[in-house]
């Protein structure tokens, strides 16, 4: 089977699935005014990576095995174009090939079809969503404790042949312009909620799935003052499942209550660690952001912004460092899969979030109110105001179209659909900051921290007998 | 006198003036889809308080002159649309009339006569402040002076209203030096002036169907760079021309109101951000969660300190000369300084308690449709008592305001007035009653006592002649 092609990408999606936006039924997502964009970005990730070559396949579905096939194919990843669907597909397989081993050793069967699964998938070149977090109802009752039974995704049936489960997932980014939904339960599970111990895979049109999306794809005509999701945007779904016919070779998962986390907890890792591998780049990038803004603004040797920037330079500093960290630390499956420090990994998550809101502070104050009412692209080359805004504009080392690309691009990704979607994403992909404590607290060796601190003070083992309890340094 | 109606005032800005929005000309602010959205709101505050008797006028022309009067202002600032605060600045220049006499007496009498048409009139005027540009071509000037009046060439920026309002009021953005006598201009402009074009951005929303935009779909505000392409200022309108000494003093005056309101907001946006909070913990069931109560109790102390700056700035209000009462000038950059820098943690506490639903809940269109109502209402609402439909408008009331194109909008610009993160606590410290701190600080150094008696100098001399205080 070869890989597809961006055109073959698109025709794919047109598979009579059950997709809504705005009140309305989407028959072609790539004709669509609001999917469109997401559609074309996908295609050209096709195109960048195809091959006609038999045998060839996109370097998402490598499974590596030590630190140098993870540089490996995140390079190989980096020669061509990049996009959500892509990013899913490669953290979604990852995760079910991370937990494999586990799972097997509670029914081999569900290693095998991880492994088979992942090679379908290589091999029809397909696009996987993550389907993890379901509605949960209210929150603090178990999931067979709920006023609705369905509030956690379950199975609700079964034949020989597999088993058919009802419920709904929400936030799941992209999955109407993919082709597969695989799903995880979102949490632990104990014993007497075996349903609700679910993983499996299931087409996006298989019958009786419906997704209703959300986008914060820019409406506007013109959408050239988005410079970024005005390119590259993405749809979120709230995907219902209305008893679903699942076979038993998509089964990962059936039952086994003590494996429900597995999953979960490996793809959260690598949800986390999606942005690992660009964490030094993309934070210098924000400071490089907030530091042509001071120049575009003439602030650049002004004392306080200048202070203010060596904030944003000592946070890049570290998140840099604790992506190296993260790398330096990993850690390997019982199946010789690679794994990320998660300690450096949640460490570094929780830091970028906690320190964002200070960021996007910065970053406006230097910017200033024309971040947000800068005139568009359309406006400057309006006949009528072209000239006047061109004089306006420019400054010394900046074009007066420098400097309204540069306010456009930072408002798009801090003040306006994008950024808002960005902020609150980049603090819940992966779990909130409360989940980021948890894990790190949860890796952290706190035992020696203890004992290099009972040294210090002379306490404990290192009490030597005969001695006086308090010894000064 | 004459107080107009909704319709009177929007038949009012039919009156040809050039404005653009995202590069088109557009020929009537009232019937452009995005732009009426701002003509609604205004509108609706016309008719509010319009009265055909005689003498009547509305609230922003009438400065406070009591507690009583200024606790009234605010009320009606917090409630009518976004241009009463920018005419109430406008009408406080008359602190500044005497002022002006002593340079000029035609500026006072020209001012004055200016601000009482406005009030005859039911005018809005919008405050033209901040240069467009930092280079002399994006500062708006004075490029030929004649004996019937002046001509201009610039920009202003973040100019509130100006597509929608019947007067544009430049004023300086700050002090001018000598070298630049041109810049030190204060005039009034009608929007329709030959040579004036105003560019529109707004936050209204663009959806055919807006009702999962609950805010911006009734209070979105035309954000407006506007440009001076030699235009010709009639005598009769110039307030300031060339006083370079006197440039400064206009855009503090200007922006009381403003910022006031501004301060007062915050108060009222804390609170909402915590009943959200509260509300959407409730509506999750995770209300009662140690991790959720300590970010709720994080938000609460914030709008706690929020509100209490704002009664700080009501509670030591000063009069002025003119016998004017406004909110303390400390208190309100205090309060806008502390709340802005906590705004954004304050937010991330708030969509850390809703979740990712804040972003992906589906639109109001979704839940009437047929095919997806059931399943929209079955997993969106929670518990008895909690329905989807209801989850959703909360959903979308934190979105719309935190999350999405307006929340962005409005938190830059609440967080530029008074001039940024930085420059409001600078101003905070300037308005600050420092002598009173200080007079404190000396008088627990015992400063004014004194020193040590010789005797015991001479028989200890190594020692200091103060010691610390205890610790109050």
């Amino acid at each position: 089977m070869p890989m597809m092609t961006g055109a073959q990408y698109k025709e794919s999606l047109k598979d009579g699935r059950l997709t809504y936006i705005d009140g309305d039924q989407v028959s072609d997502p790539a004709n669509h005014p609001l999917l469109k964009t997401a559609v074309d970005v996908a295609a050209r990730v096709y195109d960048s990576f195809y091959s006609a070559d038999a045998g060839a396949s996109n370097p998402a579905y490598i499974i590596p095995r030590s630190i140098d096939e993870y540089r490996d194919r995140a390079h190989r990843l980096s020669q061509g174009v990049t996009d959500m669907t892509l990013g899913t597909t490669g953290v979604t397989l990852l995760a079910l090939t991370s937990a494999a081993a586990k799972l097997g050793e509670v029914n081999p069967a569900y290693s095998d079809r991880i492994y088979a699964y992942v090679e379908y998938c290589k091999k029809h070149d397909l696009r996987c969503a993550e389907v993890i977090t379901d509605s949960k109802g209210h929150r603090k009752k178990r999931p067979n404790k709920q006023s609705d039974p369905d509030f956690y995704v379950h199975v609700v049936d079964r034949n020989a042949d597999g088993v058919f489960i009802t419920g709904a997932k929400m936030h799941i980014s992209a999955s109407s312009i993919e082709h597969e939904l695989v799903i995880m339960p979102t949490k632990a599970m104990y014993p007497g909620e075996e349903d609700y111990a679910i993983a499996c895979a299931v087409p996006v049109n298989a019958r009786g799935v419906s997704i209703i999306d959300m986008t914060y794809a820019p409406r506007a005509e013109d959408t050239r003052h988005y410079p970024v999701s005005g390119k590259v945007n993405c749809p979120e779904g709230f995907v219902v499942f209305d008893n679903v016919f699942v076979p038993n070779e998509r089964v990962f998962l059936d039952g086994e209550t003590a494996h429900a986390a597995t999953l979960a907890h490996s793809l959260g890792l690598w949800e986390r660690a999606a942005g690992l591998g660009d964490a030094g780049e993309s934070a210098d990038r924000e400071v490089g952001m907030a530091a042509l803004l001071a120049e575009a603004n003439g602030m650049a040797e002004d004392p306080r912004i200048r202070d203010q920037l060596a904030s944003l330079v000592v946070y890049a500093t570290m998140c840099r460092a604790a992506g190296e960290a993260a790398m330096v630390n990993a850690t390997k499956t019982e199946d010789g899969n690679m794994l990320p420090s998660p300690l450096f990994v949640s460490a570094l998550k929780y830091f970028k979030s906690e320190f964002r809101a200070r960021l996007l502070d910065i970053q406006h104050d230097v910017a200033g109110d024309l971040l947000v009412n800068a005139p568009t692209v359309g406006d400057f080359e309006h006949p009528d105001l072209h000239a006047a805004l061109g004089e306006a504009f420019e400054v010394p080392g900046f074009t007066a179209e420098d400097r309204l690309r540069l306010f456009h691009y930072v408002r798009d990704t801090t003040a306006d659909a994008y950024g808002g979607w960005a902020f609150v994403t980049g603090q819940l992909a992966g779990g909130g900051q409360h989940a980021q404590r948890i894990v790190t607290m949860r890796q952290y060796n706190m035992e020696h921290a203890k004992k290099i601190a009972r040294r210090a003070v002379g306490i404990g083992e290192f009490r030597k007998s005969g001695e006086e309890n308090w010894k000064p340094l | 006198m004459v107080m107009l109606t909704g319709d009177q005032y929007r038949a009012s800005i039919r009156d040809g003036r050039a404005i653009y929005l995202a590069g088109q000309r557009v020929d009537d602010a009232t019937t452009n889809r995005l732009l009426a959205v701002s003509v609604d709101w205004i509108a609706r505050t016309y008719d509010q308080y319009h009265s055909s008797v005689s003498g009547a006028r509305n609230p922003m022309f009438t400065s406070p002159r009591s507690s009583a009067d200024l606790a009234n202002q605010m009320e009606f600032l917090a409630t009518a649309d976004f241009t009463a605060a920018t005419t109430a600045g406008c009408m406080a220049l008359r602190e500044l009339l005497p002022e002006l006499g002593a340079i000029r007496g035609e500026y006072k009498t020209r001012l004055a006569t200016f601000l009482d048409r406005c009030a005859a009139d039911d005018l809005r005027v919008a405050a033209a402040v901040e240069d467009g540009g930092i280079a002399i071509a994006g500062k708006v000037r004075v490029v030929e002076t004649r004996a019937d009046g002046v001509v201009l060439r610039g920009a202003k920026r973040h100019v509130l209203g100006a597509s929608v309002v019947h007067e544009l009021l430049l004023v300086p953005a700050g002090a001018v030096d000598a070298q630049h006598a041109d810049q030190a201009i204060a005039c009034a402009v009608q929007p329709n002036s030959p040579g004036v074009k105003i560019i529109n951005i707004t936050s209204a929303p663009e959806a055919e169907d807006d009702r999962h935009y609950p805010v911006s779909r009734e209070f979105s505000v035309p954000d407006c760079y506007v440009l001076f392409e030699n235009v010709f200022v009639p005598i009769e309108r110039v307030f300031l021309n060339g006083e370079t000494d006197f440039s400064g003093a206009l855009v503090d005056t200007l922006g009381i109101w403003e910022r006031a309101r501004s301060a007062a907001e915050m108060a009222e946006r804390a609170e909402l951000v915590l009943g959200l909070a509260q509300t959407i913990a409730e509506m999750n069931g995770v209300d009662k969660i140690e991790h959720i109560r300590n970010k709720l109790s994080m938000i609460a102390v914030w709008a706690s300190m929020c509100r209490a700056g704002w009664d700080r700035a009501l509670a030591n209000a000063t009069t002025t000369p003119s016998g004017t009462v406004r909110p303390d000038e400390s208190a309100v950059y205090a309060t806008k300084a502390y709340g802005g820098e906590r705004y954004n943690d304050m937010l991330s506490y708030l969509h850390d308690i809703s979740g990712a639903l804040v972003l992906t809940v589906p639109a109001t269109a979704d839940y009437d449709n047929q095919a997806t109502h059931k399943y929209m209402e079955k997993y969106l609402r929670t518990m008895n008592g909690v329905t989807g439909e209801a989850r959703m408008k909360i959903f979308h009331l934190i979105r719309d305001i935190s999350a999405d194109q307006y929340g962005g909008w409005k938190k830059v610009t609440e967080q530029m007035i008074g001039g940024g993160l930085i420059a409001q606590r600078m101003n905070a410290l300037d308005h600050y009653p420092i002598a009173n701190v200080k007079a404190k600080a000396r008088q627990i150094a015992k400063l004014d006592e004194r020193s040590t008696a010789p005797a015991a100098r001479a028989t200890s001399p190594q020692l200091p002649s103060h010691r610390e205080p205890p610790i109050r």
